[in-house]
């Protein structure tokens, strides 16, 4: 009877437990309700600091893996939460469950989830990861590279990178025990701006503040420019320079409006940044599809500006620039 | 107490609530719901045009509003709201902001980056002659090219990237030996631009003295597979033989051609394409002696010509009786009589040098135009149906199956996806055509009769508007 009862108390609170919790997990901006069900195994490799070169697509990070037999590229994406593979070349894959479709969250028709077992970013060996299968052909159609998939958050979670875009390399740091780059290891000294992330939802944020105003961010390395909600703030808004108004036409054609506005107000850990280009649109469904009301996205405009580190484990990004090196 | 209340209201108001029409002159701010547009009627046009630039104002200039024309401006949503002295306040509602809210950063951002040139890519270069410090890159008697890479021993590995592997960080692993590192490719002639990956590290070749800026903020090495040879026979006693021509912009101090034996010589890689040269023979400009084809310029000056590009052998079986026997093509904007076939063995022959790409012709016996009875891929043209033909092509398309099939059309992004352009031809229990396509992504469908499919026997498609898909294929460089 006892036993029984541990066991019913035991499946109770499973649900909390980390890795099985339900989880909102986002893929280029897109959010999947789902849980994940169940923490991938860490990656191994014989390697302290990992070097990889990169490419560029648009403003695109572009890093080759292999996963399985195919080699191939994926778009770096601290939008994303985790693995994401693109439906043409990965639709074979065995389902372990299907994602709604047509939500409120906007999944696309015929996503899934999936679990890979040999997938390699040169030393960096992961024995399993779970994946979900969508449509990415609007990146490869608007950066005409063939694009494999995503890679998000969950798979550096252990890690820490260093993004260097000047000389298109990524490096893949183990950590030690205190999470820490090892001292003898770091590529790069004496940030200009060390910054707390807040990881929710595998998601990266960042706050800072546009002429003394707090906004959250999330930095996301697959935006290819900043982009700031046109709901901000009065004084934010008043703050910046607009230089531009037009109308676009997103992936499957809908139109909509966007400003292009300057702000030389930007602080984020302390550091001010000057001449910074936004895109003023409405965020209302990124910010749905994040699980968080955002105020805007930190993407290449703002990355590009320096090297820069995200440590997964010590929820910290850091920004150098290259005469520290 | 009332009054003063409302005089409190109007002063805040005045304050703080309008923006100070004469505190600036031409300025777009953006306020919580709207875009203010101040417009000082005083200063320039280009300022003004300028500032209307600016708020997306595209059907308005400068004169319309120094004349007082609002009408355009109104009917495009911004509302005079208020004229003092000079100055001009439109507001302009930004509540459009909200409508179709994209779902993800990239769906906000697809059309505003431009990724329309490739980068890393040579495919403007025209001609190219190799200039090494050292021997980096070479061709082997097997006709592999083999690039090496001196040193680095210590290296957990050397890779090589190009556009000749689509800029693959994975797939150029090269070996380790004595010395440094190698690897052999087979590529056919062309310009390719390349860099090693050395533990990681993007390294220019640092044996080869071309480098090119790829516009992407990258240098690259250029590597440059030969595919043509000027040559100048005899000529023993003089000192410098260079070539010039319209590929070099004429420039007759740039390619000097070396002796061997009783020949002057110059290989070098050269474009696709028809071009007029002449040799410079210690300073004396010279046609080829042996070149048959000529060409006069709009100076009256006389050229020799090089075709370059692949022979193609058009061939017509039978026709023993025939007088003559022409070939009209696109490739020749469809000149009737202008080309025309020897008699040969069993038929009628004519070689010719096309450049890479896809052409239709016909052949014309005794003035009646005839399809290439050997030749079962057809392409439409203006409503006729032709011969065609791929030189060099980059993809076959095969469907197998569908005999009883009247007709099966292949289409896609290559020719927006006109349906009725391209016939694929039938043999045994296949269709087929062959195309030269453009390096990248093409999404296609073939029309069976008038059903439009995927091909069965490629396993990649993609979801498309209509929810019916798009197969996909990849044409590599």
């Amino acid at each position: 009877m006892h036993k029984s009862l541990l066991m019913v108390f035991l499946l109770l609170l499973l649900p909390w437990h980390k890795g099985f919790c339900a989880d909102k997990a986002t893929i280029g901006g897109i959010s999947f309700a789902e849980a994940l069900a169940q923490e991938d195994p860490a990656p191994s490799g014989d390697f302290t600091t990992l070097v990889v070169p990169i490419k560029r697509a648009g403003n695109l990070i572009i890093v080759e893996a292999q996963v399985d037999s195919v080699e191939g590229n994926f778009v770096l994406d601290t939008g994303a939460p985790y693995l994401v593979l693109n439906e043409t070349y990965f639709r074979d894959e065995p389902h372990i469950s299907e994602k709604q479709t047509g939500g409120i969250n906007g999944e696309a028709d015929g996503t899934f989830t999936t679990e890979v077992h040999d997938f390699n970013i040169l030393d960096l060996h992961y024995s399993r990861l779970t994946a979900d299968v969508t449509d990415l052909s609007a990146i490869e159609n608007g950066r005409g590279m063939k694009i494999l998939g995503l890679l998000g958050t969950r798979l550096f979670s252990r890690l820490a990178i260093t993004i260097d875009l000047k000389n298109n390399l990524l490096y893949i740091h183990k950590l030690d025990s205190d999470g820490n780059i090892p001292a003898d290891e770091e590529v790069f000294h004496n940030p200009i701006l060390t910054a707390p992330i807040l990881y929710m939802n595998d998601i990266l944020f960042l706050n800072g503040s546009i002429n003394n105003k707090s906004v959250l961010f999330v930095f996301d390395s697959g935006a290819e420019t900043n982009l700031m909600d046109y709901g901000i703030s009065r004084k934010i808004l008043k703050s910046m320079q607009i230089i531009n108004r037009s109308e676009l036409t997103g992936v499957g054609g809908s139109k909509f409006e966007v400003l292009y506005a300057r702000s030389n107000n930007l602080v984020i850990g302390g550091q001010v940044f000057a001449n910074n280009h936004f895109l003023i649109t409405n965020l209302k469904e990124m910010g749905r599809a994040y699980d968080h009301d955002i105020d805007g996205i930190l993407g290449c405009d703002f990355f590009t500006r320096g090297v820069f580190t995200i440590n997964f484990v010590k929820k910290e990004f850091e920004m150098y620039i290259y005469n520290n090196q | 107490m009332r009054r003063y209340r409302y005089f409190v209201i109007i002063l805040f108001l005045l304050l703080y609530g309008l923006p100070k029409v004469n505190a600036q002159s031409n300025n777009l701010i953006a306020e919580r719901k709207k875009l203010v547009l101040l417009i000082d009627v005083n200063t320039s046009k280009n300022s003004i045009d300028s500032i209307l630039k600016r708020a997306g104002i595209n059907n308005v200039t400068a004169q319309d509003v120094i004349n007082g024309h609002y009408t355009a401006l109104i009917n495009g949503g911004w509302l005079l709201v208020k004229k003092q002295d000079n100055v001009l306040q439109f507001n302009f509602s930004i509540k459009s902001l909200k409508t179709n809210p994209q779902k993800s950063p990239f769906s906000v951002t697809e059309s505003t980056i431009k990724t329309g040139d490739r980068h890393g890519y040579p495919d403007d270069i025209i001609y190219g002659v190799n200039k090494f410090i050292s021997p980096t890159v070479y061709q082997l008697p097997s006709g592999l090219t083999r690039f090496y890479f001196k040193g680095s021993l210590s290296a957990r590995r050397v890779f090589l990237s190009g556009s000749f592997n689509d800029w693959s960080t994975l797939q150029g692993l090269m070996s380790k030996t004595a010395d440094g590192w190698i690897i052999d490719l087979k590529l056919k002639p062309g310009a390719y631009e390349y860099k090693f990956i050395v533990n990681g590290n993007w390294t220019t070749d640092p044996g080869n003295s071309i480098q090119l800026d790829d516009g992407a903020g990258n240098i690259n090495s250029i590597y440059f597979i030969y595919n043509y040879t000027f040559k100048l026979k005899g000529y023993a006693n003089a000192h410098q033989v260079f070539v010039a021509g319209n590929f070099n912009r004429g420039n007759d101090n740039e390619l000097m051609l070396t002796k061997k034996g009783d020949t002057w010589e110059l290989p070098l890689y050269l474009r696709e394409g028809n071009y007029n040269y002449r040799f410079i023979v210690d300073g004396k400009s010279i046609t080829d002696p042996v070149s048959i084809n000529k060409t006069t310029d709009d100076n009256g000056v006389v050229n020799s010509v090089a075709n370059v590009g692949e022979n193609i052998y058009f061939k017509l079986n039978g026709y023993a009786n025939a007088q003559n026997v022409y070939l009209a093509g696109n490739f020749t904007k469809w000149e009737s009589g202008k080309i025309k076939l020897k008699k040969s063995d069993g038929g009628w022959i004519l070689p010719m040098v096309l450049k890479s790409g896809n052409y239709q012709y016909k052949f014309i016996v005794d003035g009646n135009w005839i399809l290439d009875p050997a030749n079962p891929c057809h392409a439409v043209e203006g409503g006729q149906v032709n011969s065609f033909l791929a030189v060099n092509p980059t993809h076959t398309f095969k469907l197998d199956g569908h005999s009883d099939a009247q007709v099966v059309h292949i289409t896609g992004t290559f020719n927006n996806w006109d349906p009725d352009q391209y016939l694929m031809g039938h043999t045994a229990n296949q269709w087929s055509i062959s195309l030269y396509l453009k390096p990248g992504k093409c999404l296609y469908k073939f029309i069976v009769d008038d059903n439009w499919i995927l091909d069965p026997g490629n396993k990649y498609w993609e979801q498309n508007g209509n929810d019916k898909g798009n197969s996909v294929v990849w044409i590599g460089q």
